[in-house]
This record gives C-alpha cells, sequence and structure tokens, in this order.
C-alpha cells in the first residue's frame, strides 16, 4: 500500500508516489496539465481520480484518470446556464460523498453528479438561496470551497462559502441553511445575519459527525451541535487567521497552519510551523520538527494541506512559495521535499 | 463552403492532440461550430455561458482579428483561408 500525492499549482500538477507506507521516499510524476492552473483534485468511488483545471482565458474545466498519468477531459463539465448572470471560473473542491460528487466552485456554487463524466447538474437549494444576492467575495473570489458529508447520515451535507459562510442540508442537498452562529461576521449584511462569515476551512471530527471545526478570517472555531452553533477554539494558536485545517481521520488530531493576522498574512516570526490539537481543538501546539524555522515566509492555501488517512496518518502540505513538506508519522516530524514547485494551490494525497 | 484551417493555440492542441484542423466552412462561426462537433471538449474551453467566445479568446481570419471587423464571425470564408485562434494576453 503506498499514497500518490497530486500537487495542483498554478502552471501544471505534478504527482509525488511513494511505493509504501513508510513515506520517505518519493518518485516525482509531471508536470502534466503544463501551463493550466490546477485547483482542485479528488476521487470517485470507483477508484477514478479527478481534477479541476482553469485558465484565465479558457474557463475551468474537469479531466478524469485510472493511474494519474493519462487524462481525459470531461466534454460536459458543470457550467452555469446562459441566462444566469454568474459564470464558472474555478473549481475548489470535489467531494465524493455516498451521494455522489459533489464539485464547489467559484462563482460561488454547487454541482452534483453521479458520476465525474456527467451529467452534472447544479444544486439549486444551495446556488439560488434567498440570501444568494447578498454574497460578497472575499481576497479569494466568492468561492464554495468545501463540502462536507455526515458518514452515518449521508444527507447531511455542509458547504462552505467565502465570505459567506457554512450551510447545512439535511435533506441531501435540496435545501440549505446558514449556520454561523457565535461566529465573528466578516462582512455583515444589513439583511440577513445569519451570512458574511469569511469561512476559510472546514472539517469534520472522525468520532462524532456532529463535531465540526472550522478556520475562519476572524478565529478558529468549534461546533458540538452540527454547526448549529460555534464557540471560539484557538487557545496555544498564534493568532486567528489562517486558511488550511484538517483532521486525522484515525484519530481526530487537527492540523491547522495560522498566519499573522488578516493584514499581514505571513507565518508568525517567519517559522514554518503546522498547529496541532488532540483533545478538538481545546488546545493547540506546534508540530514542526523539520520545518524550517527561520526566514521563512511561506503561506499555505486553504485547499493545499491534506492528510492520506493511513496508521499513523501523513500529512502533506505545499506552499504558495512552491516547496512541499511531509510528515509520516501525524506531524511529530517532517520532510523537506527537495521540489521547487510554482504557486502551490492544492494538495490532495490518496492511498494507492 | 470553403476548406480552411484552424490553428490552436498551444494549451488547447495539446489537450486534443492536434495543432491545426481542417474543416469546410462558409464563415468563421460555422468553421468553430464544426470544430466543437470533432472535439466537444473545446466547447467549453473557447465559449462561455452565453455561448459567445469567451472575453480573452481571439479568432482572426487570415490577418484580421475578426473581433474588430464589423461581419465578425459572420463574414464569408474562401478557399484556403487560415483561421487562427489566439489568446489575449496583456502584460508581461
Amino acid at each position: 500500500m503506498g499514497v500518490a500525492v497530486l500537487v495542483g499549482t498554478m502552471k501544471g500538477a505534478f504527482v509525488m508516489r511513494s511505493a509504501n507506507a513508510s513515506r520517505t521516499e518519493w518518485d516525482l510524476e509531471g508536470p502534466y496539465f503544463k501551463g493550466w492552473q490546477v485547483t482542485a483534485a479528488g476521487r470517485a468511488e470507483d477508484g477514478r481520480f479527478i481534477v479541476g483545471t482553469s485558465s484565465h482565458v479558457y474557463g475551468a474545466t474537469l479531466h478524469v484518470s485510472r493511474d494519474l498519468a493519462t487524462w481525459d477531459m470531461i466534454e460536459h463539465g458543470p457550467r452555469y446556464e446562459a441566462d444566469e448572470d454568474r459564470k464558472l471560473k474555478e473549481f475548489w473542491t470535489l467531494a465524493t460523498t455516498p451521494l455522489g460528487i459533489f464539485a464547489g466552485v467559484s462563482e460561488a456554487g454547487l454541482f452534483h453528479a453521479a458520476d465525474p463524466c456527467g451529467p452534472w447538474e447544479q444544486v439549486r437549494g444551495l446556488n439560488d438561496h434567498v440570501t444568494r444576492d447578498a454574497w460578497q467575495p472575499g481576497l479569494g473570489g466568492l468561492c464554495a470551497h468545501v463540502l462536507l458529508a455526515n458518514p452515518h447520515n449521508p444527507r447531511q451535507l455542509w458547504c462552505g462559502v467565502s465570505a459567506v459562510g457554512v450551510f447545512r442540508s439535511d435533506d441531501g442537498g435540496e435545501s440549505w441553511h446558514p449556520k454561523n452562529r457565535g461566529v465573528t461576521p466578516a462582512i455583515e449584511d444589513k439583511e440577513h445575519k445569519d451570512i458574511g462569515t469569511c469561512v476559510h476551512g472546514l472539517a469534520l471530527c472522525p468520532r462524532d459527525a456532529q463535531t465540526l471545526y472550522r478556520q475562519d478570517h476572524l478565529g478558529m472555531f468549534r461546533s458540538n451541535d452540527g454547526a448549529e452553533s460555534w464557540h471560539e477554539n484557538a487557545l496555544g494558536l498564534p493568532s486567528n487567521f489562517g486558511f488550511a485545517i484538517k483532521t486525522d481521520p484515525n484519530t481526530g488530531t487537527l492540523f491547522c497552519y495560522p498566519l499573522e493576522s488578516d493584514h499581514h498574512r505571513l507565518p508568525a516570526g517567519g517559522k514554518m510551523r503546522v498547529y496541532r490539537s488532540t483533545d478538538g481543538g481545546s488546545s493547540w501546539h506546534t508540530a514542526a520538527q523539520g520545518l524550517p524555522q527561520e526566514d521563512t515566509y511561506a503561506t499555505v492555501l486553504r485547499g493545499a494541506m491534506d492528510v492520506d488517512g493511513l496508521d499513523p496518518c501523513g500529512v502533506y502540505f505545499g506552499t504558495t512559495s512552491g516547496t512541499v513538506h511531509t510528515s509520516s508519522n501525524r506531524g511529530d516530524s517532517w520532510q523537506s521535499m527537495n521540489y521547487l514547485f510554482p504557486r502551490i494551490l492544492c494538495v490532495e494525497a490518496f492511498v494507492i | 463552403m470553403a476548406a480552411v484551417t484552424i490553428t490552436l493555440p498551444v494549451l488547447l492542441s495539446s489537450l486534443i492532440g492536434e495543432k491545426t484542423i481542417a474543416v469546410e466552412a462558409a464563415t468563421p462561426s460555422e468553421a468553430l461550430q464544426e470544430l466543437v462537433r470533432r472535439y466537444p471538449a473545446l466547447d467549453m474551453l473557447l465559449f462561455d455561458e452565453t455561448g459567445e467566445l469567451r472575453e480573452h479568446v481571439l479568432c482572426f481570419h487570415n490577418e484580421e482579428n475578426t473581433r474588430w471587423c464589423t461581419d465578425g464571425l459572420h463574414r464569408a470564408l474562401a478557399a484556403n483561408d487560415r483561421m487562427t485562434i489566439i489568446q489575449a494576453v496583456a502584460g508581461g
């Protein structure tokens, strides 16, 4: 059993492969999609890999592969209707659930398909939500960037939209409801008081599907009731700002990459530091052994951290400076790969 | 109908494995429709949600940018004319 880590960059995708579970020796493949932005990746239930590419000239498209090496472009991928005042600019997440595949996109919306090759349909309950006209873009644009499903109740879904907030569906995506109570708003709307929070990352506890974590523009939060309410959960973090948050599916250990304030958006003190929590976010501690600890100002985007789900869990992240860092022991120690890629947009780990 | 060629930029030709495609069409619009009929994947890349050429996709007819021509994509093609798809790029 090995691991493949797809690294999506501004200029193409690269695949790091480790043939066994030790995950210390890696072979590099690619670039694939040379010249294209590779913004999101996922895997269908039947094992096919999916990648979202984009270009400011040619728009956004999906591709599928059985081996991460030979890719076929999907001819009829997600697309808004001609009479809608929206354009699909980028794919932000490709999430496989028992209900099928959901693609989260900018301009913000969700699309759904039973098969990655389509047909794709809009998730109208979210895309045409009653608050939709009040949705405002953040610095990264107006995007639906994360989709989570309750493993015990697949009809319960959560979607994070930046800079709008978290929405929950309890009916398989038919209807959606903002769930942001307790979270500090970033852009308060005069009419819709339940949106205007800027969720950057969202993660689900593997042991309790009503426990969620969110890295927001203005804090790290936890919910114990399926996102009905949130409370701040940042003890030990050097700042309340950051993007990436992931959970180890075996132990529930949390990983995040804090940045110094929304104004600076740099690692505090020039240190590359992952923070880890083993108590559900009640306390956070550095997990940075082996990472550069001086004169390092690389940031990590929201899609650029992932875990592989093996035991012990592998953790991977890529930076806007094009470096990749791996841990095969749940963040106890890190290995910095000897690669220098273009700006890294997404990192997805697959057990193969 | 005139026999013409359509030359694609490298980002598109690398996806379909062809750089220059020969088609028969009366107008650039018809030629592009024939192109996407043969290569459906190009439809989403060349045209936006409204069916118009994407904002930064330029279609040249011989030496002329059809976007600047009053008859645009509906002008008449002649035998051996060349169409070239170019991405509009500003800056460095």
